[in-house]
């Protein structure tokens, strides 16, 4: 069969080129092997690495023999998935037993982010302090003020990482369990890209290694004497991208085919450190990262792409807090009105606090500029708790969204103006002092001092 | 001048983050602060790669600040480089040197920065307040109400709380200072801002003795 396109007789040529581009005229066998080579060679799973893009885990290992380092187990106890990366390599997503490594952003700002995440655990009857851990032992990663104003060093967020780490390692001990039992689940997007990032460079300095293991000593946080350093680095929409059928299977009791969902994945999921980011070819044709898409999909919704997914939404770090103008101006130009116009969408949904706070509160001003335009912003994990029939206040927390997350609520077929009813009788009940917990409060406070 | 510009080059990412450059300008193409400053990824690569000390200094006196740290630009180049990388190290440069760009651009940032170092988190429930924000509109939340009762009506219990995004125990802030002053972030912060750097520390004493006041009641009740 000949490679020639129909209309392109005249030319001799192949469609689109010059004359001189001819028809090979290989037989089937032929042209499968030569593109192989190419694939091979050119596909961007199997890209040629070179030396610098080798998989870090590999050394991790080689540092462990070596006795430099400990390396924190995904072991058959947390029941992992496996993925694909960017780059076809595989990586586990741990599905049990689980240390939430919360995010400043999301806890201070959207705190129905990790209240979603923690009802789907109870919904899959998780045991807190046994399947799942929140604790008050562990700080923010520290680079969103890093990446804003500069303050700080890879040292001290190499630190930083190394201490919570260590804490989500020995923190089972508290609750009668191995070293290692829970396994750290990186709720923010800053704070897994920074993690990568970091743990690469102590893989590859052995100065730098020096340098904090002398810190992590003077906090007692070696163990027998080594820094400790997790297989993987996990976010949260990872684990929930391995969850999603069983979310849609079991636990989904709203119809979303009505609702057209666009997506923002966060830059420092998927551009820091990208050959670890989660790629799967039956999501948007492993043209895009996997993550938020995947559950948007499972969950029947309809999934929009839009002209201007790679854009960043305009956080900028330092931008969203001094230079507002240019956030403001970036997210309701290349990304909001985007969404509404070329998409129409329902929603946008993210994966990180950045941009959702961003794209989330810059709305208002828009009008100023008459541009006036709105979609509400959520997560994927909000997103998903409110298909599963989570009360949109109690757990799914939109309340504190400025975006119009109303007509959305409504559209899914749920009253929001009687959800709002329930929550403000039941906010009579919290000034009384009965408070509902998604898990024994005692259980949190295990770290305290 | 020179000194500054070693001081990038010496930094051990430097040759992590720059392997050559086409010139292509890729990362501008997608760079969203090139869209809106004078800023151009390709230059600050150009720059750095043939060695323009001069004009390296004044890249850092302003245009380095445009960057919004995204990394499109690290995940675009066919290079391998990391345009957005290098901005950090030479971030860190500027402000090592109290350079006047990095003073301008901190101040703003001092809040956080006072948060962060104190309690470890960076952003709390308290800061994200219509006074602060007043282009975020009159409606950051839906439902009228006071911020600690909205807080309590979190099902989380470690979230209940304004000042911090979460309850962060005493211990765990203690372990952060010593970080901080282990790895000479205490010391830029002097230098970029005494004032700041005053209130910080009286905070952190406090809450030292707080701890010893807290580990001897332990000793006593055992
Ligand atoms: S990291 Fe900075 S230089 Fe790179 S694309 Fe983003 S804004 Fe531009
Ligand atoms: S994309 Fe890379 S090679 Fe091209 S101009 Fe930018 S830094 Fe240079």
């Amino acid at each position: 069969m000949s490679n020639q396109i129909p209309g392109d007789e005249n030319t001799g040529g192949i469609a689109g080129h010059g004359s001189f581009f001819q028809d090979a005229n290989l037989s089937a066998e032929e042209a499968t092997r030569a593109t192989d080579w190419v694939r091979k060679h050119v596909d961007r799973r199997t890209i040629d690495l070179g030396e610098r893009m080798d998989d870090i885990r590999e050394h991790m290992w080689e540092l462990e023999k070596e006795g430099e380092i400990i390396v924190h187990r995904i072991t058959d106890e947390h029941e992992p998935i496996n993925v694909k990366t960017l780059f076809g390599w595989d990586k586990k997503v741990p599905t049990k037993q689980l240390w939430h490594h919360k995010s400043c952003g999301q806890c201070g700002n959207i705190p129905g982010y990790p209240a979603s995440l923690m009802w789907f655990m109870n919904k899959f009857n998780f045991e807190p302090g046994k399947d799942y851990l929140d604790e008050t032992d562990q700080t923010s990663c520290t680079a969103w003020n890093y990446h804003g104003s500069g303050i700080g060093n890879v040292e001290s967020l190499a630190a930083v990482f190394l201490r919570n780490f260590h804490q989500a390692y020995v923190s089972g001990k508290q609750h009668g369990h191995e070293l290692g039992h829970f396994f750290p689940l990186v709720h923010c997007g800053t704070s897994f890209g920074n993690y990568k990032e970091i743990r690469k460079y102590l893989v590859e300095s052995a100065e730098l290694r020096e340098k904090v293991k002398k810190i992590l000593g003077k906090l007692g946080r070696l163990v027998d004497g080594k820094l400790v350093i997790p297989e993987e680095i996990i976010h949260y929409s990872e684990w929930v991208h391995v969850m999603r059928n069983r979310i849609a299977s079991e636990l989904q009791t709203i119809d979303v085919s009505n609702i057209r969902v666009t997506m923002h994945a966060a830059c420092h999921y998927y551009k820091m450190v990208h050959e670890d980011a989660i790629y799967d070819p039956t999501v948007l044709g492993g043209n895009r990262t996997a993550v938020g898409s995947s559950v948007a999909q499972a969950l029947g919704s309809q999934l929009i792409d839009y002209s201007t997914w790679y854009d960043c939404c305009g956080f900028g770090f330092r931008h969203i807090i001094s230079e507002r103008e240019f956030t403001r101006s970036f997210t309701m130009d290349r990304k909001i009105r985007v969404a509404k116009e070329e998409a129409q969408a329902d929603v946008m949904l993210g994966i990180d606090t950045g941009c959702i706070t961003t794209m989330d509160k810059n709305q208002w001003i828009g009008r100023a500029h008459e541009q006036n335009f709105s979609v509400p912003i959520m997560a994927d994990v909000q997103f998903a708790a409110l298909a599963c029939g989570a009360d949109p206040f109690k757990i799914v927390q939109l309340q504190w969204h400025a975006s119009p997350c109303e007509e959305l609520v409504e559209k899914m077929g749920i009253s929001w103006t009687e959800a709002k009813k329930n929550f403000e009788a039941y906010l009579k009940e919290v000034e009384a002092g009965n408070i509902e917990y998604l898990y024994n409060p005692e259980l949190a406070l295990g770290g305290r001092a | 001048m020179q000194e500054i510009y070693d001081e990038i080059r010496s930094d051990f990412r430097y040759d992590h983050e720059l392997n050559g450059c086409l010139n292509c300008g890729i990362c501008t193409a997608t760079c969203p602060s090139a869209q809106f400053y004078d800023y151009s990824p390709r230059e600050i690569v150009q720059l750095l790669w043939t060695a323009n000390v001069e004009q390296i200094y004044d890249a850092m006196q302003e245009k380095i600040w445009a960057c919004a740290q995204c990394m499109t630009c690290a995940a675009r180049c066919p290079f391998k480089n990391s345009p957005g990388g290098l901005v950090m190290i030479m971030r860190e440069v500027a402000i090592k040197h109290g350079m006047q760009s990095a003073k301008d651009v901190l101040r703003p940032f001092g809040r956080v920065m006072l948060k962060l170092i104190t309690t470890g988190n960076q952003l709390s429930p308290d800061m994200i307040q219509p006074d602060h924000f007043p282009d975020w509109g009159p409606n950051i939340q839906k439902v009228e109400g006071d911020l600690k009762t909205l807080r309590k009506a979190i099902p989380v219990k470690t979230l209940q709380t304004v000042e911090t995004a979460w309850e962060v125990s005493l211990k765990t802030s203690i372990e952060m200072y010593t970080i901080w002053e282990m790895t000479g972030v205490m010391n830029s912060l002097e230098t970029m801002d005494e004032n700041l750097f005053d209130v910080i520390e009286d905070f952190i004493d406090e809450k030292r003795d707080d701890y010893e006041d807290w580990l001897e009641e332990q000793e006593d009740d055992d």
